[in-house]
């Protein structure tokens, strides 16, 4: 009953957010689209934390997995590959779009997490990122070069199904990470973060969690990027391959509290809420309050938010 | 029991920006005013554009506001405007949300757009699913025509007109034994390099044009000894370049030290700031920057716009006369439509001439788009005097001579 009780509470809150569209009007309010945006970093920062937080592998590839999932999308979408009527959320397309990425992150990850670790691994990771923008610009007509995809907008009718995907795909992607680190695979991968040389000699085929691990991150992180693409209705290198997609997750999820479930959802809602309401309140001088804020935390709160309730307990 | 506190505390503090973002769906215009939004980057790599731009629009503004405003039929009087901002932080993704905050935040009538074409993409977009008017310059017409928007119009010049300019000066204003043989090509290695390179390459092959050096650009690279050497290799007498101003200095820098004599220099984005000029000083003299308008136009307004510009910034610039005439002729459609109402501002914009702008005469079509030309303009002692397209009394183009001759 005990281990019921944090599954209870998230569905319940998740259906309860299910129903703020039909409370706020989703074209008026600007809280929809707030919460969209934070259950897309929600998304992208439970990602990282399986990476990061529990396997111990610094990842700087956020962007690249969530450009190849927004990629996946347009050009499906473009090329009119299945002769369906409408692409537009479209689940087979989403599924796909966060599969292109599982078969680069197996791709990449396989090499460099068999050889690289720490730092060197974070740098492997930047560099696909760096190489995948190249290969976009320079991609002509298949990639849309620099100017990207664009998708027809005429389409969109309401925010909501945005909303309602954003938020299952924030649960989906909670989910995945609880069950995760309640399962085997979670002892596996706390194992391998805090002694590797200890956890293969107790008989933990270390690679496979590993890339694992990654590739589940890269599945959600191109989910996340599909839906962007329905939102934004382009994609382009600029949009989608620019670092703030590897950043800002990795930011939420250590001022949230990184290796924990309920961390990175606290740090996306307390990142986005800062960024939004400083950006609306404090145009042009946003970066200064929301860098004052970073530093606060990170001083005074160095393991994440959800530790020092912890500690309080 | 400290922490715990602490978590508290955190939390009410979390509350407070939900709760704003909450309450401002409630906040209600107030009908007397007409309240314009404009994303503009105000901070991010381009928040310089975006500076230029935003106090451009508040020129348009204030000049309209002294008038007492624009006549509304509804209100039986003549309405003020108010102009609201938000920060685009120069990135396509962010734009989206700046609308989204315009829109649902502040409760604006209309938009004028942000700059350049990356952003422009988006935030169409984003307005045209809300179906509100979005009236912009600097997007290119191709990708506009592309969008098929129903809700927005662009005043802007063509990507492809744009890089037929120096083919077209080539063969307008030089005599022919004065036309480059030797024409170098060298484009930032960049989105917006790529794709000015592709106009160039394309234009050339029309003209009878072959580059002799045709070479990405690399951005920051401090030294450009190799690419200027296969210059000299090749006679290189004429340059087309795109790239940033800090990249243009350093190579102006480098071309003098290696004394390649380069008798036309045609640069985009990079040679327009006035800081290029600065850092250079004279020998800033016969390069050539792309630009969208002119004090020297001959058009109501240009002039005392120039000025009031170089008083407020010490600087002359060939872009803000675009930004200008973006919200006059918005402002000019709501006085046509004898409102603010979006259907009637949108229809306004299509099929329509405007007349007198700083822009000169603008003609809208049946997708509310105008085109204006792309000027070219040679720096000679810290001024970016305007050539082409050419204004009758005005200043001609002069070939650089040697190094050693200047």
């Amino acid at each position: 009953m005990k281990n019921l009780k944090p599954i209870t509470s998230v569905v319940l809150a998740t259906l309860l957010l299910g129903l703020i569209p039909f409370v706020s009007d989703s074209e008026k309010s600007y809280l929809v689209y707030f919460l969209f945006l934070t259950f897309c970093h929600i998304v992208l920062t439970q990602g990282w934390n399986l990476v990061a937080g529990y396997t111990g592998q610094v990842s700087l590839g956020t962007h690249a997995f969530f450009a190849l999932g927004a990629y996946t999308t347009a050009m499906i979408w473009r090329a009119d590959l299945f002769s369906w009527e409408n692409y537009y959320f479209d689940p087979v397309t989403m599924i796909l779009s966060g599969l292109v990425p599982v078969i680069f992150a197996l791709a990449i990850g396989i090499p460099l997490l068999s050889k690289l670790h720490g730092d060197y691994f974070a740098l492997g990771t930047l560099g696909f990122g760096e190489i995948l923008k190249v290969v976009c610009i320079k991609g002509g007509q298949f990639t849309g070069g620099p100017i990207g995809i664009m998708l027809p907008s005429s389409v969109y009718t309401t925010m909501r199904p945005h909303y309602w995907t954003a938020l299952f795909l924030a649960f989906l992607a909670t989910g995945v990470v609880y069950f995760m680190t309640k399962s085997r695979v979670g002892l596996a991968l706390v194992a391998i973060s805090e002694d590797e040389t200890a956890a293969s000699s107790s008989g933990i085929y270390i690679l496979k969690y590993k890339v694992l691990a990654f590739a589940i991150s890269a599945f959600l992180s191109g989910l996340c990027g599909s839906l962007y693409a329905y939102y934004l209705f382009q994609v382009s290198p600029e949009g989608f391959l620019i670092l703030r997609w590897t950043l800002y997750p990795v930011l939420m999820c250590v001022i949230g509290g990184s290796g924990t479930v309920v961390g990175p959802i606290l740090g996306s809602l307390l990142m986005t809420a800062v960024f939004t309401v400083t950006s609306i309140y404090l145009p042009g001088i946003h970066p200064i309050f929301s860098g004052i804020i970073i530093i606060l935390v990170m001083l005074f709160m160095p393991n994440g938010i959800i530790r020092l309730w912890k500690k309080g307990v | 029991m400290k922490s715990k506190r602490i978590f508290w505390w955190f939390g009410l503090l979390c509350s407070i920006p939900i709760i704003c973002l909450v309450f401002s769906n409630f906040a209600m215009a107030a009908g007397k005013e007409i309240l314009i939004g404009a994303p503009v980057h105000m901070t991010g790599p381009l928040a310089p554009d975006g500076l230029e731009l935003k106090w451009a629009y508040e020129q348009a503004v204030a000049d309209w506001n002294k008038k007492g405003g624009i006549f509304i039929k509804s209100a039986n009087k003549k309405l003020p405007i108010r102009l609201v901002f938000a920060d685009d932080e120069s990135e396509p993704a962010k734009v989206a949300g700046a609308i989204e905050k315009l829109i649902k935040v502040d409760k604006v009538d209309l938009l004028l757009g942000t700059h350049s074409a990356t952003m422009s993409v988006p935030a169409i977009n984003t307005a045209e699913k809300y179906q509100m008017v979005y009236h912009c310059t600097t997007h290119w017409p191709e990708m506009f025509r592309d969008q098929k928007a129903k809700w927005a119009s662009v005043m802007f010049f063509s990507a492809v007109g744009a890089s037929e300019v120096p083919f077209i000066i080539w063969e307008t204003l030089l005599k022919k034994e004065d036309r480059p043989k030797n024409v170098a090509l060298l484009m930032e290695d960049s989105p917006d390099g790529q794709a000015f390179g592709g106009g160039f390459r394309s234009h050339a092959k029309t003209h009878g044009v072959t580059f002799a050096v045709d070479e990405p650009w690399a951005i920051g690279a401090k030294d450009y000894s190799s690419m200027i050497l296969k210059m000299k290799a090749k006679n290189v007498d004429a340059i087309l370049l795109y790239g940033a101003p800090t990249d243009a200095i350093t190579l102006v820098r480098q071309i003098k030290e290696a004394k390649l004599n380069v008798k036309y220099m045609h640069g985009w984005k990079g040679t327009w700031a006035v800081e290029f000029a600065q850092a250079l000083g004279k020998d800033a003299n016969y390069v050539i920057c792309d630009g969208f308008w002119s004090e020297e136009f001959p058009y109501p307004l240009c002039k005392e716009l120039g000025k009031r510009y170089t008083d407020k910034f010490k600087k002359r610039s060939v872009s803000i006369g675009a930004f200008y005439g973006t919200a006059q002729v918005l402002f000019m459609a709501i006085e046509r439509a004898k409102s603010y109402d979006k259907t009637a501002v949108r229809d306004a914009l299509r099929n329509a001439e405007y007349k007198g702008t700083v822009m000169g005469d603008l003609k809208f079509d049946e997708i509310g788009l105008a085109l204006f030309p792309s000027t070219a303009n040679q720096w000679w002692d810290g001024k970016q005097m305007l050539f082409y397209p050419p204004v009758k009394g005005g200043y001609q183009l002069k070939l650089a001579p040697e190094w050693g001759k200047r």
